[in-house]
């Protein structure tokens, strides 16, 4: 890990000159919002002329037009002084601290370099700052991170386009909560990350789309799963394991995941249906044998049968994803120390789950959508010792709800969302601002509060408040 | 030289004897036959067109008497390809790709407008953050709200749409001026069933005579009040098709304005239907490849 001192003052630096907006032109009344308009008014078109002055400048182009660059600068904390009751007489302390000091480079690719062939990536990195979780994880010292994202070289002929390399394939309609995106794994590293899409990571993968007439097939094939990564050192989600917890040892067996989808679109409806053999992205991680040494990650192999389909009817679009798995660990959630089976066995079951929901334009602006994810393990029961229970018995699932009004000329977004489980042991509330300053500058703030009960795992972020701001300059 | 001449006057006197019987035929158009030729020219920008345009939105005030931008507009730059389709080609197949600003590049949008009212006009956006395309639900909306805009703009898909014109009482009121042209005032007013999916209870439109091109729109509420005004600028005639290059659309509730200029407009290309499907947001390296063979066939 590189140790660099001289970025500490470079996240102030792009504050102060985030905070020093586009001028607005001057002298210009702004109207109330009840202005009459009865007669004839002045309107000089003159005002765009400016637009019809560059025509030419739309064939000069440069290499750098190829990439996409955002900075940013984030931080974020708990704010909320307070204790858990984690069990009865005992209360865990929970202080008010900076979480995130993070500075942030997001670069992406895209190169249509030659005719039917494109070349695409991206890759991120993270430096983090004082008080940063992973800054103190590190001892005290500035801590560079760098991973890439998408890595992929694609050839389209014909009705085919095959792309291999670094990807995301992304299954299902319900947006935040599908029961069929499980083809990638996630890092919710933080609380600064709760939706999918931005947890979304991508792996080593060979996808054929194939686009006929009246409907098309995409498969892919992964010759390298990949696993949900553990909770970074110093996160908020991180607690220490009585073992200690590895990456995954593949020894010499090879792994590979593959599946392929068809989808046909109706007027106003779209449909698909998919198939696919995957591993479960959570490792299920067992005490050491003589419970000496590290834990012991195991994976799990499933079949997956999906089908999905929307319909617009209006402004309502109606989303619903149904998934049957076979074959999945009853009990694959254990982490050592915390196994609800006093002695994990190899408890492979079926489960069917469905999301369905809907989103709703209000308005131009505003937006609300909801998703509803719910899933049942089949003969629950049969298999377990007496006095054995699972993690997930009945139905478990959670549900999502989003809404979000543009304002300001859409500079300004403002979004509300609500995470609790069916079960209602847990709820997680969100308001989120985000202003663009200019087509290169934007700040953003977020506020997110969690009420818990002792039945859900967020029982040790109840009554957390965290507030976070990022500010961001794209080019 | 003296050939020119003569060949430019031979035009002129054919063009006149042609022009008055079509003007005296203008006289006698209905409201209704009016807009299908409007809705004619509308569908011909569109038809196998690839056009540029710039998409400039703003918060407006009064500045010397004049409407003025109070703030610096914000700025799209987008590519949009076209085509005809059904009975006259009246339904029409698009795809804008977005290319500027730079955070919003490849964000693209494929529509299908149709001509008949009984069916919802249909719309898929690609967005790469979510890295599938999304059918977005904007086919109508109540008399409070207006269906989906188009990239964060004052123009919506209601306000791009063309036929349906069974579902809607059109009237011509007057002949009259507007921007020192001679005018159509056409006022068109949706019935029952139409009303429920639109934001507007009346139209009142401003069609040059000549050129078929709407100089002004007004848009009207339930309650009889002005919300939107369409102003039509710079008229050119671009691949033989008359064409408002810079189209402002203000509201006035919000007020708010959008303008779009058509920096170049191209018809007559030979769009592949393939091209218009959800491929094109999805499949970028065939969007780049077919975008070429387009651009190609403009030069």
């Amino acid at each position: 890990m590189m140790k660099i001192k001289k970025f500490a003052g470079l996240g102030v630096v792009t504050l102060l000159t985030a905070l020093n907006p586009a001028k607005a032109q001057d002298d210009v009344l702004v109207l109330d919002d009840d202005v009459q308009f009865d007669g004839d008014f002045a309107f000089d078109d003159d005002l765009f002329s400016s637009a019809f002055d560059g025509d030419s400048s739309a064939n000069t182009s440069s290499w750098l037009d190829d990439f996409t660059i955002k900075i940013s600068q984030q931080v974020s904390g708990q704010i909320n002084n307070h204790g858990v009751e984690i069990a009865p007489g005992f209360s865990l302390p929970r202080q008010a601290e900076l979480e995130t000091n993070r500075l942030g480079v997001n670069i992406r690719y895209q190169n249509a370099f030659a005719p039917g062939w494109l070349l695409q990536a991206s890759a991120q990195v993270r430096i983090y700052l004082n008080d940063d979780y992973q800054y103190r994880a590190e001892g005290g010292s500035i801590d560079i991170e760098t991973r890439g994202n998408e890595l992929f070289l694609q050839r389209s002929f014909d009705q085919h386009s095959i792309k291999l390399g670094r990807q995301t394939v992304v299954w299902g309609e319900t947006s935040g909560n599908s029961v069929l995106d499980v083809i990638n794994t996630t890092e919710f590293r933080d609380f600064n990350i709760i939706d999918i899409e931005d947890a979304r990571l991508n792996q080593w993968m060979l996808v054929w789309d194939y686009f006929g007439e009246d409907s098309n097939f995409s498969s892919f094939v992964n010759l390298y799963p990949e696993f949900n990564p553990p909770a970074v050192r110093g996160s908020p989600f991180f607690f220490e394991p009585e073992f200690n917890i590895t990456d995954y040892d593949r020894d010499s067996s090879l792994l590979f995941e593959a599946g392929t989808q068809w989808r046909k679109s109706f007027e106003g409806s779209d449909i698909s249906f998919m198939v696919a053999y995957l591993f479960e992205n959570q490792l299920r991680f067992e005490d050491p044998i003589n419970q000496m040494g590290d834990a012991v990650a195991e994976n799990n192999d499933f079949f997956l049968l999906g089908f999905s389909a929307n319909r617009a009817i209006g402004k309502l679009l109606l989303n619903f994803d149904l998934a049957y798995s076979h074959d999945v660990l009853a009990d694959s959630f254990n982490f050592p120390g915390t196994a609800s089976l006093a002695n994990p066995v190899n408890l492979k079951k079926d489960q069917i789950g469905t999301s369905m929901g809907f989103e709703y334009a209000i308005s131009n602006d505003q937006s609300v959508s909801l998703g509803i994810q719910a899933q049942m393990l089949l003969d629950e029961d049969e298999g377990l010792l007496p006095g054995q229970s699972l993690l997930n018995d009945g139905v478990f699932g959670s549900w999502l709800m989003r809404y979000s009004n543009t304002l300001m000329n859409s500079d300004l977004d403002i979004s509300w969302t609500l995470q609790g489980d069916l079960a209602a042991n847990s709820l997680l509330a969100l308001v989120g601002a985000d202003y663009t300053i200019n087509d290169n500058w934007a700040v953003g703030g977020q506020i997110i509060g969690i009420a818990s009960n002792e039945e859900s795992p967020l029982l040790f972020f109840a009554e957390d408040v965290r507030l976070s701001a990022t500010v961001t300059y794209s080019f | 030289m003296h050939g020119n001449i003569f060949s430019k006057g031979l035009i002129s006197l054919v063009a006149a004897l042609f022009l008055i019987p079509l003007q005296g035929i203008a006289q006698d158009l209905s409201g209704r036959e009016i807009m299908e030729k409007l809705e004619d020219n509308r569908r011909a920008t569109s038809n196998s067109a690839l056009s540029r345009m710039q998409l400039s939105t703003c918060k407006f005030g009064v500045r010397e008497g004049k409407i003025s931008c109070a703030e610096r507009p914000r700025v799209k730059s987008l590519e949009s390809v076209g085509k005809g389709y059904g009975v006259d080609l009246k339904d029409t197949r698009s795809v804008a790709i977005l290319l500027d600003p730079p955070a919003e590049r490849g964000i693209g949008m494929l529509s299908f407008v149709y001509d008949e009212g009984a069916r919802d006009n249909e719309t898929w956006l690609y967005l790469s953050a979510l890295g599938r395309v999304k059918r977005i639900a904007s086919g109508s909306s109540d008399d409070e709200t207006e269906p989906g805009s188009m990239f964060g703009s004052e123009f919506t898909t209601e306000d791009q749409d063309t036929g349906k014109l069974d579902e809607y009482e059109i009237n011509l009121l007057e002949e009259t001026t507007e921007a020192g042209r001679e005018v159509w005032k056409i006022e068109t007013i949706p019935n029952e069933e139409r009303a429920r999916q639109s934001r507007y209870s009346r139209t009142v439109l401003y069609v040059d005579k000549e050129r078929f091109v709407e100089l002004r729109i007004e848009m009207y509420d339930q309650y009889g009040k002005e919300i939107k005004r369409m102003l039509g600028a710079r008229v050119e005639l671009m691949n033989g098709i008359w064409v408002a290059r810079s189209t402002t659309i203000m509201n006035l509730v919000t007020n708010r304005l959008s303008n779009m200029a058509f920096l170049e407009m191209h018809t007559g290309i030979d769009v592949p239907d393939e091209f218009l499907t959800q491929r094109t947001l999805t499949d970028a390296a065939f969007r780049e490849t077919e975008l070429e063979k387009l651009r190609a066939q403009i030069d």
